[in-house]
């Protein structure tokens, strides 16, 4: 099993390992994100529905509302974020989740991480280690 | 991996507790705050501010009971900016006015249905917000406070706003500063994290945005708004080609570049205080990255925001942002004398209702069948009315979220987006013959 690891900043503390969930598109909350059933909700998104539950959730950049910190809110939420880039929408989404969340890789995550890799997300020492799935 | 945070004595006086819970707990979340963005200090605030209200935090974890706010109101506790309310009340988002005929339930739970009195009386909250008032919070329950609040911050200033569609207007338009950060703990404290849009060095764009044709209507602001957001994503673009954005045309900018992406900071050479030249909105600099949004990613846009497999129409919704005292008279204009066929539902700040029944715009639009609300939005209630299918708006925004209401095949809604006059017709005749031109 390959491992490979990548340096980060931590944004919430915490160490967690989950089954990545990739988006390559950046996510939009508010109204495109059901807290309730734990899922994006946007048109033509690619995870349009698919759960995050329990999941890495690894996406490019956070887009749209406030109303981001959706993906945060309630015991749907996923393990773990991860990041290419943010703003003030992750990191206050980050704060409503309170679960581990980071960001400003040495190299982009979503290079490396597909959705199913075992992802280990030590937001207290900045990296992450990923397991590839082969 | 914690980064070292530089508090004033002052600011860990209050950490400490020394000025009481409230102030501790907000001390706390403004700590936090720098520790997740990597900020490594505070910013006195000189500008104004709005939240979500009337919860203290957004972040459950600081919050605290109004019995909590009731001591601090008692001892003559008032906020340290001027602060606004942002939208209605939350969660309920109960319109201000017009709640009456609002036959629609928040969140489609029927136990919130707007148009029952005994709900829409809970749903305004009054004990909270009698409470916020005595601390100094001027109700204007606006997603557009800065169209309303007859009160402006001046350029450098740092404030706490927290709405997507007016975050911009504050960086770019005004030259003020603001991340997306409104709370209770900025606007009681008069501090935020110091980080993003507070800073000279991250205001710069790095993108560099070209177009094809001149973007001058309010279609093609909204629809260039939309496609550049989706390509500059949280980075901050220069926009040239263009014309000179209107005030509604740098609201609908605004509102597009934060639904298609992230955009708190932009420039057009010419229009933007930050941006006298090109070369002084990138700060001297190459840009980064050089972008077409042309007449192929217009289109593409324009078809996006349309989601729809027939022409008929069952309801138009207009305001969104909410409409402002110039938009309510041509608004008036053009329905004077018409008769819809289907319901039309027109939002604005609540400030401005009187305005518009003292203009006579709210008997032109009762007589054409045409209903005004004031304070919220469709996409902030969670519903459009029972039985409508097909929605015609002439908001990117509106477009894009009010769908995430409504995921599901078996209550699935579609959107007709176009001109204010392509909803106009749909609502004259309810059918929709917009397209892009």
């Amino acid at each position: 099993m390959r491992k490979i690891r990548i340096n980060g900043r931590g944004e919430f503390p915490g160490v967690v390992e989950a089954e990545a969930l990739v988006s390559v598109k950046p996510l939009e909350g508010f109204t495109n994100c059901n807290p309730n059933r734990g899922c994006t909700t946007e048109r033509n998104h690619p995870l349009f529905k698919v759960p995050y539950t329990g999941k890495v959730l690894v996406y490019p950049s956070p887009r749209g509302s406030g109303g981001f910190m959706s993906y945060g809110v309630g015991d749907k939420k996923p393990a773990a974020f991860i990041h290419t880039e943010g703003c003030p929408l992750s990191v206050a989404c980050a704060m409503v989740a309170r679960i581990p969340s980071m960001t400003d890789f040495e190299i982009d995550p979503l290079s490396v991480i597909e959705t199913g890799d075992l992802v280990l997300v030590n937001a207290d020492e900045g990296y992450i280690e990923i397991t590839k799935r082969d | 991996m914690a980064h070292t945070i530089f508090l004033t004595d002052e600011e860990k006086r209050l950490l400490d507790g020394g000025d009481g819970l409230v102030a501790q707990k907000c001390m706390q979340y403004l700590v936090e705050v720098c520790q997740v963005s990597g900020a490594e200090r505070l910013i006195d605030l000189d500008g104004t501010g709005d939240f979500h209200s009337p919860m203290t935090s957004m972040a459950a974890h600081y919050e605290f009971p109004i019995e909590e706010l009731e001591k601090i109101v008692a001892q003559g506790a008032h906020f340290k900016i001027p602060t606004f309310a942002n939208k209605a009340p939350f969660y309920a988002q109960a319109p201000i006015h017009g709640w009456e005929k609002c036959n629609l339930c928040a969140q489609q739970d029927p136990a919130q249905c707007q148009s029952d009195p005994e709900f829409h009386k809970i749903a305004m909250r009054d004990e909270w917000y009698e409470l916020y008032r005595k601390m100094g919070m001027l109700t204007s329950h606006s997603c557009a406070n800065y169209m309303h609040a007859t009160y402006l911050p001046t350029i450098g200033q740092h404030c706490s706003w927290n709405e997507s569609s007016a975050v911009p207007y504050c960086n770019a338009v005004l030259g003020a500063r603001s991340n997306i950060d409104g709370s209770f703990a900025t606007c009681y404290l008069g501090k935020a994290a110091y980080y993003d849009m507070h800073i000279t060095e991250n205001r710069y764009a790095t993108v560099l945005v070209k177009t094809e044709r001149l973007i001058k209507s309010d279609i093609e602001w909204d629809v260039f708004g939309f496609a550049v957001g989706e390509d500059a994503g949280v980075h901050v673009p220069v926009l040239t080609g263009t014309g000179k954005p209107t005030t509604t045309q740098f609201m609908k900018l605004n509102s597009a570049m934060n639904t298609g992406g992230a955009v708190r900071m932009y420039h057009i050479p010419g229009s933007t205080p930050e941006a006298p030249t090109l070369e002084a909105a990138l700060g001297g600099k190459q840009p980064k990255r050089e972008t077409m949004v042309g007449e192929r990613e217009l289109k593409k846009a324009y078809d996006t925001l349309n989601y729809r497999t027939g022409d008929d129409v069952d309801m138009v919704y207009l305001g969104c942002p909410h409409l402002t005292v110039v938009d309510l008279m041509l608004l008036a204009r053009k329905l004077e004398g018409k008769k819809l066929r289907i319901p039309l539902w027109i939002m604005t700040a609540p400030w401005l209702y009187e305005v518009a029944r003292s203009q006579g715009y709210l008997k032109i639009y009762e007589d054409a069948g045409a209903h005004v609300l004031t304070g919220t939005c469709l996409a902030a209630m969670g519903a459009v009315p029972d039985g409508v299918k097909r929605l015609a708006v002439d908001s990117a925004k509106q477009s894009y979220y009010i769908t995430g209401c409504y995921p599901d095949d078996d209550n699935r809604l579609e959107v007709c987006y176009g001109t204010t006059d392509d909803c106009i017709d749909s609502a004259v005749t309810g059918k929709w013959r917009g397209e892009w031109r």
